[in-house]
């Protein structure tokens, strides 16, 4: 389903280090000339007008976090440093190009001149520089944990040598830096709203993009208005110069029959995550499209710190219980692919493809694997004992936005297979506030977590596999899976930027994760989005998933 | 609820003289309740499992790190998170006092302003639903209470299983009845007047169902009374002496009840808020709690309460209009 054809792709080519610039200023200046040409310019002028009603999922707390659906409108309203094409390539968007050092620790980008925020602010590298003073800061109004966690050990300095020139020091280097800097959550917000204070900044926020925040009707909706004087358009867009609608209306329709009722009764123009059953009505009835998120799919992680997932054994005979495949397919109707290998989404370009069917489904494998590693009693109903001790398998998951309802069905089927083989698979759901809060993550709280991590690409490694260090936890590595020469290979890749060495670093690092069943994947993240087959041109953005109006247009 | 303010309803206003003394013991009554409901609130907030603060950067950032001792300080202190829970609550009885309900953790907005925006649609929805409730509950208890006809057999087994049915299933029905299949009336309901209709039906049904089998009951009794007969001699038709004679004492029972249910269409709302994405308390309970906002959460149950307390005082108020009885000295 990632059927995006970018206009920009086949004039840009395949870019290497080199040739960034060169294609850059060459875009800007196509993307100029076509925008002065007649014909064209008519056919914009018939795309021109209407409002998309827009029925999304959830509603954030706060329109500038670093929670992903604060994310989707932050996409509508700011623009970013650079943007990343789905196959993985780094294009300009607000800086028209950059030059990295020979020693890929400095980066000076060149900022696309005449930019303004929707409240008059100069966009150049000063106010950039303002905005990663703020993600980097430590207090705890400023800050975006979510940034720091991936560049805050990395940048040295951050400064503006001229206007338009923004100047980015590394103290080591990190291959995925641009990557990351293309996601949401380092959208460049204007530095006057941002001395507004957090109020401000939760209900108003200010960048420069396509759409600006008029008004967010708490509950309902948050109503985006045209930017008439957009010119930043990534190199990704399909176009270049303002919104072809003059608005979006983003409704928040968390009820599933409600949402799809209302794409399907004409009341929305567009809706998010179409019902898995719905799923076979929609394609028939509406323009569907999809997009595979990156990073980690919904993977289960199984404690490797204490029994009876401390033996790998046990491990691998838990990945085998299941026809996972098969029950991914039959809990979302069809509508989500499954993810074998969980240590990378299967639409991460690092992903290791062969490590997908490595445990597939065999009960008498895994009953062997038990017998050797010593669960061979069995209690009158059928789990498995050793020295008089139940193979229980506590696995807990947050529900709600963490896990869906056809996601916690996957898990059911998991359990029913896993008790044929004596596993006693205890399914606990924890409240998402609790979660957040820290409940049920201690070590000896869980065997088997399922969790996702969005991301772009195999950065997501460093963020998952980070051994604890200095006392300091890694939450995220809830398999608690830290084998040193895994932890050297992630590091190693991600200073390396030889494609040729880079990539079998990242897929030694895979095969270390699947191989000794740290992670039994499962399904990867998805976003859909069905829209009126009048509503042309919506597409899903990479790196993670954000939808894009800011080409929609309906047809006349 | 009325009973807990000012003891049974009945013995309100035998006196006109003791009017102010009365008034003055449903106001510490009124008092005493809202203190009980933020202590209670507040209680079950700060003894949670889990960190706060560690919970408020997770939900900013949407992940499970766990942050540093450094951070959580930080954080703590902004909030006074590090101060004894005691002193916690004094603070925030204070504020209380003070009408200051805090600062919502995710908004960064005055927890006040947020509420009383959100005020009105949960009024108007849940007061509908209140009227609806009783229409339903009326047009169908007056012609069918006292006979034992299989109509109304079948409409009494009606008023009992819609008594029992949850809002959330009736709505979902109505929903794909009425708005998905015969196109009627709008999936979202938005802010607008026919956007109401089904949220509203969707609470007053089993609602009318309580009414309708409490008010038939009474009004079983009634129709045996002399003035009923009395009535009838006087030649007046079945329908005007049910509707005329025997209904204004049938609904006492209900207006009593009226006063809970608004506590009821409460929480029901926060259930019909999220299914038919209508602005309101309920809706933002919903997402206020699974965000642990403190703040705010406990600043909509205190609303509430207020609320609540305030109909009750209203329904009480309404007592002596319908029965004059209760009015003479």
């Amino acid at each position: 389903m990632k059927s995006f054809v970018y206009v920009s792709e086949s004039s840009i080519g395949v870019w290497t280090r080199r040739m960034r610039v060169a294609a850059g200023l060459g875009m800007a200046v196509a993307a100029g000339l076509c925008g002065t040409i007649a014909p064209a310019q008519a056919a914009e002028d018939d795309k021109r007008g209407g409002i998309i009603r827009y029925g999304h999922y959830q509603e954030p707390g706060c329109l500038y976090a670093g929670w992903v659906q604060a994310g989707y409108i932050q996409r509508q309203y700011a623009d970013n440093l650079v943007a990343r094409t789905h196959d993985g390539r780094i294009v300009p968007w607000l800086a028209t190009d950059w030059t990295i050092s020979e020693d890929n620790l400095t980066y000076v980008f060149k900022i696309k001149p005449g930019v303004t925020f929707h409240d008059g602010t100069v966009l150049d590298a000063k106010a950039i520089v303002t905005n990663f003073d703020r993600w980097l800061s430590n207090d705890p109004d400023k800050v975006n944990r979510n940034g720091k966690l991936y560049v805050g050990e990395y940048i040295r300095s951050v400064s503006a040598p001229e206007p338009l020139t923004l100047k980015i020091e590394l103290s080591r280097p990190y291959q995925p830096f641009l990557t990351v800097l293309s996601t949401y959550f380092f959208g460049i917000l204007s530095p006057t709203a941002l001395e507004l204070g957090p109020q401000a900044l939760c209900e108003k926020p200010v960048g420069s993009g396509p759409f600006y925040v008029e008004a967010w009707n708490r509950g309902q909706n948050v109503i985006l208005k045209r930017n008439p004087n957009y010119n930043s358009a990534p190199a990704t867009a399909k176009h270049q110069g303002p919104a072809y609608v003059d608005g979006i209306v983003w409704k928040f329709l968390k009820d599933n029959t409600v949402r799809y009722g209302s794409l399907a009764n004409g009341e929305s123009d567009a809706i998010y995550d179409v019902p898995a059953v719905d799923w076979a009505e929609a394609q028939k009835r509406f323009t569907l499209i999809q997009d595979i998120t990156g990073g980690t799919p919904t993977r289960l992680q199984l404690n490797t710190a204490r029994p009876p997932f401390d033996d790998v054994r046990v491990r691998r005979a838990f990945a085998e219980v299941s026809e996972r495949g098969k029950a991914v397919d039959v809990a979302f109707h069809g509508s989500i692919p499954f993810n074998g290998n969980g240590a990378l989404s299967i639409s991460t370009p690092e992903h290791l493809k062969e490590l997908a069917n490595s445990y597939p489904y065999d009960p008498d494998a895994a009953n062997r694997l038990l017998d050797e590693a010593g669960w061979t009693e069995r209690t009158r109903d059928g789990i498995r004992t050793k020295n008089g001790k139940r193979l229980t398998v506590r696995l807990l998951y947050a529900g709600g936005s963490l896990i869906s309802n056809d996601g916690i069905v996957v898990l059911q089927i998991l359990q029913d297979q896993a008790r044929a083989v004596g596993f006693d698979v205890v399914l606990k759901p924890i409240p998402q506030a609790d979660w957040f809060a820290g409940k049920g993550r201690g070590i000896d709280d869980y065997e088997a977590q399922p969790a996702y991590w969005v991301a772009s690409s195999a950065e997501i490694l460093k963020i998952s596999w980070r051994p604890d260090q200095d006392g300091v936890i890694n939450a995220n590595n809830a398999s608690r899976f830290q084998p040193p020469e895994l932890w050297k290979l992630v590091e190693q890749a991600d200073r390396t930027f030889d494609d040729k060495v880079r990539l079998p670093l990242y897929e030694a690092a895979q095969r270390i994760i699947v191989d000794n069943a740290a992670v039994v994947g499962l399904f990867p993240l998805t976003v859909s989005i069905a829209s009126q087959p009048k509503l042309k041109d919506v597409w899903i953005s990479s790196p993670v998933s954000e939808p894009v109006f800011h080409d929609a247009y309906f047809e006349k | 609820m009325s009973e807990i303010i000012d003891g049974r309803p009945a013995s309100i206003g035998s006196a006109w003289r003791s009017n102010l003394g009365r008034m003055v013991r449903r106001l510490f009554g009124a008092i005493a309740v809202f203190w009980a409901v933020a202590s209670f609130t507040f209680c079950i907030q700060a003894l949670l499992p889990g960190d706060r603060a560690e919970l408020m950067l997770n939900v900013a950032a949407g992940t499970f790190t766990q942050p540093t001792a450094a951070e959580l300080a930080k954080v703590n202190a902004k909030y006074g998170f590090d101060a004894p829970v005691a002193v916690q609550y004094l603070r925030y009885l204070a504020g209380l006092a003070r009408g200051d309900l805090g600062e919502s953790y995710q908004a960064h907005r005055p927890v006040l302003s947020i509420i009383i925006e959100q005020v009105p649609p949960t009024i108007e929805l849940t007061l509908s639903a209140l009227a609806l409730a009783w229409i339903i509950a009326i047009l169908l208890t007056v012609p069918t209470a006292g006979r034992s006809g299989p109509f109304s057999r079948a409409v009494a087994s009606f008023q009992v299983a819609a008594a029992v049915s949850p809002p959330y299933w009736i709505g979902t029905i109505l929903l794909v009845v009425f708005a998905l299949k015969l196109r009627w009336l709008p999936v979202e309901s938005g802010t607008g007047p026919i956007g109401l209709v089904l949220p509203a039906l969707a609470l007053a049904i089993p609602l009318s169902g309580f009414i309708g089998q409490i008010i038939r009951e009474e009004f079983s009794r009634v129709l045996d009374q002399p003035f009923v007969t009395s009535a009838r001699m006087r030649g007046m038709s079945d329908l005007g002496v049910r509707l005329f004679h025997v209904l204004r004492h049938a609904v006492l029972p209900g207006v009593t009840l009226s006063g809970w249910a608004l506590g009821a269409l409460f929480s029901g709302a926060a259930v019909i808020e999220t299914v038919f994405a209508r602005p309101g308390l309920g809706g933002l309970l919903v997402t206020a709690t699974s965000a642990r906002d403190v703040p705010l959460v406990t600043g909509i149950i205190v609303a509430s309460a207020g609320m609540y307390i305030i109909a009750n005082q209203l329904v009480d108020l309404a007592y002596p209009i319908i029965d004059p009885r209760l009015k003479a000295t």
